[in-house]
C-alpha cells in the first residue's frame, strides 16, 4: 500500500511538473499570473480576451462614427435604432450556438472559425449605401460578440474554482473594454485620414479596415498559439480517449432544464446588456445633447467602455472574495448589490441636466454595471459542470437579448427622448434585478435560505449524469470540479478541510 | 491716478472678454425680420451633385423697406438648409426657434462682408449629404448675432426645394479591398481547417 501510495503521488507531481504554474487535480491553474504567458493557462488567457477585444471593437466600431455615417447614408433615427437592435441580436443564437460549439469542439476551434466567419461583415462595413446594407453589416458583425462564451469557457476550463472568478472576470472586462477602445480608435483613425487628404464620407470606409484587420490576426494567433484545456487540444483528448466526447442532445437538456440558467440569462441583460446599449447609444447622446465635437463625444463614450479594465475584474475578484467568507451566498448577494446600485446610477444619468455631471455619473453607472457582469460569471461556472457551454451561452445570449429589447423599447424611434430612455432603463434594470433572489444551490444555499441539509456538490454535479454514463466512468470530470469547488460552501465548509463525501485518494481502492 | 488706471484697464479687459464670448441675446428666428430678398439659380426639383454642380444665390435687400433700414448689418452669411422631409425622424437636423440650438442649417455657402446686393457662385461641397435643401441667407451684426434674414422658399419651406445627391465614398480601391480581405479571412479558416483535420490523422 504504502508503495502504492507513493507512486501515485510521484505521478500526480510529474503531472503537475509539466506546468509552470501551480495546477488542481483538474490542471487548472490555482493562481493567476496577469503579465505573465506561461503555457497553456495564461497565455489561453491573452489570446482568449485579445480576440474578444478585437470582436468588440468591430461591433462597436459604427456608434461613434454615426454623425458621419447618418449623412452618407442618409439614415433615420429608425434605421439607426434597428441597425443597433440588429448589431446585438445575431449574438443571441450565435452565443448559445457557440456554448454548445465549446462542449463539443473546444474553445480554440470554435471562436477562430466564429471570427474569421465574421470578418467579412467588418470589411464590407466599408461598401454599404443604404439603410439596408448599415443594418445588415451590423447584424453579421454582431455575431463575433459570441466570442464571450468561448472566452469564459476557456478560462473556466483552465482556472480552479478560487480564481475563476478573476479570471473570467478580467477576461471578459478587457475583452469588453474594446466596445470603449473602438470609441476612441474610430475617430481617431477617421481624423488622421481626413488630415491626410479624403473627404469625410472617404474616410469613415477606410477606417473600417482597423477593426477588420485586428479580428483576423487575433484568430490567426489564437489557432498558432491556443490550446483547449491544460492537456491539451480536445481532438487530442478526444482520440487519446481522455475526454469523452459527449452527446449534443443531454447537453441540451441539462442546461434548459436548470432554472439558475434562466435567471441569470435575464440578470445579465441587465448588466451587459445595459452595457451594449450605452456603447450603442451614448456617444450620439453626448454630441447631440451637449454639442461636443465627434473626438470629444467618442472620448466620453469611450471612458465608460474603458472602464471595464477594472470594473469587471473588480467584480469577479470581488466575487471569489465573498465567497471565501461567505461561499456561494456570498457572491449572489454581491451580484445583487451591485447591479441595483448600477440600476439607481443609470436612473440619476437619465436626470442629469449637465455635461460634468453627467460624466461623472455615467463612470459610477459604468463601475457598477460592469461589475455586475464580473459578478455574474462568479456564479455562471458553477451552475452546470456538464453543460458548462451551453449555459454561459444562455446566460451570454441573456444579455443580448437584454440589449436588443432595450434599444427596441427605449431607443428605437422618437418616442422618448434618450435622456428619458435612459431614465426608464435604469428602473428595468431595478426590477429585473430582483429575481436573483430565487436562486439556490442545494448545497451551497441562495440569497435568502441556507443550504439544504445533506447535499453535497458531488450530488449536484453528478446529477447531470444518468447511472448508466456513471458506470462508463464519464462524469469524473465533474466529480474532480465538485471537489475542487469545496470553497464555494462559505468559511465553515472549509474547515472541515474536505466536502463531506470525498474520500482519499491513497485509501480508495485502485484494483477493485 | 495708478488706481484708476487699472480700473480703467479691468474694464477695457472685461468688454474684450464679453465681446469674445460672443452674442449673448437669446435671438429667436420668429423674431427676425425678413428683410433680404434671396433667390438661386436652382429650381424646385432640381437634382444637383456634390463636387461637380454649381449653382449662383443672389441677395438683395428688400427696397421697399426705409433707408437705413440695414445700418446694422456688417456680414451677411448664405448657409444650405435641410428641407421638412429630410429633418423627419433625424433628430439632429431639428429646426428650433432659438437660434443657438437650431440645427436646420448646417452648411456655409459664403460668409463675407454685407452689401445691400451681392451674389455668389457655390461648387456643392463634397461633404454635402444627400438630401433636400433651401437656401437662406442671415444678415449679422458687428458682434455676430442674426438681425435679419431671406430664404429661397416660403414660410413653410414648401416652396423652391432642391436636391443634392452627395459622394457615396465608396471608391473603386476600397471595394476591392474589401473583397481581396473579406477572400483572405475565408481562405485562411480552410487552411486551418484542412491543418486541424490532417492533425487528426
Amino acid at each position: 500500500m504504502a508503495d502504492k501510495s507513493s507512486s501515485l503521488e510521484v505521478e500526480q507531481q510529474s503531472d503537475a511538473a509539466q506546468f509552470k504554474m501551480p495546477v488542481d487535480s483538474d490542471h487548472k491553474a490555482t493562481e493567476f499570473w496577469l503579465f505573465s504567458f506561461a503555457k497553456p493557462h495564461m497565455r489561453a488567457f491573452h489570446l482568449s480576451w485579445f480576440s474578444f477585444f478585437c470582436c468588440f471593437v468591430s461591433s462597436f466600431a459604427a456608434p461613434p462614427l454615426l454623425p458621419v455615417i447618418r449623412d452618407n447614408l442618409s439614415l433615420t433615427t429608425t434605421d439607426i435604432g434597428n441597425a443597433g437592435i440588429a448589431s446585438v441580436s445575431g449574438a443571441v443564437f450565435a452565443r448559445l450556438a457557440m456554448g454548445t460549439a465549446c462542449d463539443l469542439v473546444g474553445p480554440r476551434l470554435a471562436s477562430a472559425s466564429l471570427i474569421f466567419i465574421t470578418t467579412p461583415a467588418v470589411y464590407c462595413s466599408s461598401v454599404i449605401e443604404s439603410a439596408t446594407g448599415f443594418l445588415l453589416v451590423r447584424f453579421f458583425t454582431g455575431f463575433s460578440l459570441a466570442t464571450f462564451v468561448s472566452t469564459q469557457f476557456w478560462m473556466s476550463s483552465m482556472f480552479s474554482p478560487p480564481k475563476v472568478g478573476l479570471a473570467n472576470g478580467v477576461a471578459g472586462g478587457w475583452g469588453n473594454m474594446g466596445g470603449g477602445a473602438t470609441q476612441l480608435i474610430m475617430p481617431l483613425v477617421y481624423e488622421l485620414i481626413k488630415k491626410i487628404g479624403s473627404t469625410n464620407f472617404i474616410a469613415w470606409r477606410i477606417a473600417f479596415f482597423i477593426p477588420g484587420v485586428m479580428q483576423t490576426c487575433s484568430a490567426i494567433a489564437v489557432l498558432m498559439f491556443g490550446q483547449d484545456m491544460p492537456d491539451g487540444n480536445y481532438n487530442k483528448l478526444h482520440k487519446a480517449g481522455e475526454k469523452h466526447k459527449d452527446n449534443f442532445s443531454e447537453v441540451f437538456k441539462h442546461a434548459v432544464t436548470n432554472y439558475r440558467g434562466w435567471i441569470l440569462a435575464l440578470t445579465y441583460g441587465y448588466c451587459f446588456g445595459v452595457e451594449l446599449t450605452i456603447d450603442n447609444i451614448i456617444a450620439q447622446y453626448f454630441y447631440d445633447r451637449f454639442g461636443v465635437n465627434i473626438s470629444k463625444a467618442g472620448t466620453i463614450a469611450a471612458s465608460f467602455g474603458l472602464a471595464n479594465i477594472v470594473s469587471r475584474p473588480g467584480g469577479g475578484l470581488f466575487s471569489d472574495y465573498l465567497s471565501k467568507f461567505f461561499g456561494m451566498r456570498g457572491r449572489l448577494w454581491g451580484l445583487w448589490v451591485v447591479q441595483t446600485l448600477g440600476g439607481v446610477f443609470c436612473v440619476i444619468l437619465g436626470r442629469t441636466n449637465s455635461l460634468a455631471g453627467s460624466i461623472v455619473v455615467l463612470l459610477l453607472f459604468s463601475l457598477f454595471c460592469q461589475a455586475a457582469c464580473g459578478l455574474t460569471f462568479g456564479v455562471v461556472p458553477f451552475v452546470s459542470r456538464r453543460s458548462l457551454g451551453l449555459i454561459s451561452g444562455m446566460g451570454g445570449g441573456g444579455g443580448n437579448v437584454g440589449a436588443a429589447l432595450t434599444q427596441l423599447i427605449f431607443f428605437h424611434n422618437s418616442k422618448y427622448s434618450t435622456k428619458d430612455g435612459i431614465f426608464y432603463m435604469g428602473i428595468m434594470i431595478l426590477v429585473c434585478t430582483l429575481p436573483i433572489a430565487l436562486i439556490h444551490f442545494p448545497q451551497w444555499g441562495g440569497m435568502l435560505c441556507g443550504p439544504t441539509p445533506g447535499c453535497t456538490s458531488e450530488d449536484y454535479y453528478q446529477s447531470e449524469w444518468s447511472n448508466h454514463e456513471q458506470q462508463k466512468g464519464y462524469h469524473t470530470a465533474s466529480l474532480r470540479f465538485a471537489e475542487n469547488s469545496v470553497r464555494e460552501g462559505g468559511r465553515s465548509a472549509r474547515g472541515s478541510g474536505h466536502s463531506k463525501h470525498t474520500v482519499p485518494v491513497e485509501t480508495s481502492p485502485t484494483d477493485v | 491716478m495708478a488706481g484708476l488706471r487699472l480700473s480703467k484697464t479691468t474694464i477695457a479687459l472685461l468688454l474684450l472678454i464679453v465681446c469674445h464670448v460672443g452674442p449673448s441675446i437669446a435671438v429667436l428666428f420668429s423674431q427676425l425680420p425678413k428683410t433680404l430678398i434671396v433667390t438661386a439659380t436652382t429650381k424646385s426639383g432640381d437634382v444637383l451633385h456634390a463636387g461637380e454642380d454649381k449653382f449662383t444665390v443672389t441677395w438683395a435687400l428688400n427696397n421697399s423697406l426705409p433707408a437705413g433700414a440695414d445700418a446694422n448689418y456688417k456680414t451677411v452669411k448664405v448657409l444650405l438648409c435641410y428641407a421638412p422631409i429630410s429633418q423627419h425622424d433625424r433628430k439632429w437636423r431639428k429646426t428650433n426657434n432659438f437660434l443657438k440650438k437650431d440645427k436646420t442649417c448646417q452648411f456655409t455657402v459664403v460668409k463675407q462682408d454685407y452689401t445691400a446686393t451681392g451674389k455668389h457662385e457655390y461648387t456643392v461641397a463634397r461633404d454635402i449629404p444627400t438630401a433636400s435643401y433651401f437656401v437662406r441667407a442671415y444678415a449679422l451684426d458687428a458682434s455676430g448675432t442674426q438681425v435679419a434674414f431671406g430664404q429661397t422658399t416660403d414660410a413653410n419651406k414648401t416652396a423652391n426645394i432642391f436636391d443634392i445627391v452627395g459622394i457615396t465614398g465608396r471608391t473603386t480601391g476600397i471595394f476591392v479591398s474589401a473583397i481581396v480581405f473579406s477572400a483572405f479571412s475565408g481562405v485562411a479558416l480552410a487552411f486551418f481547417y484542412v491543418v486541424e483535420n490532417k492533425k487528426k490523422k
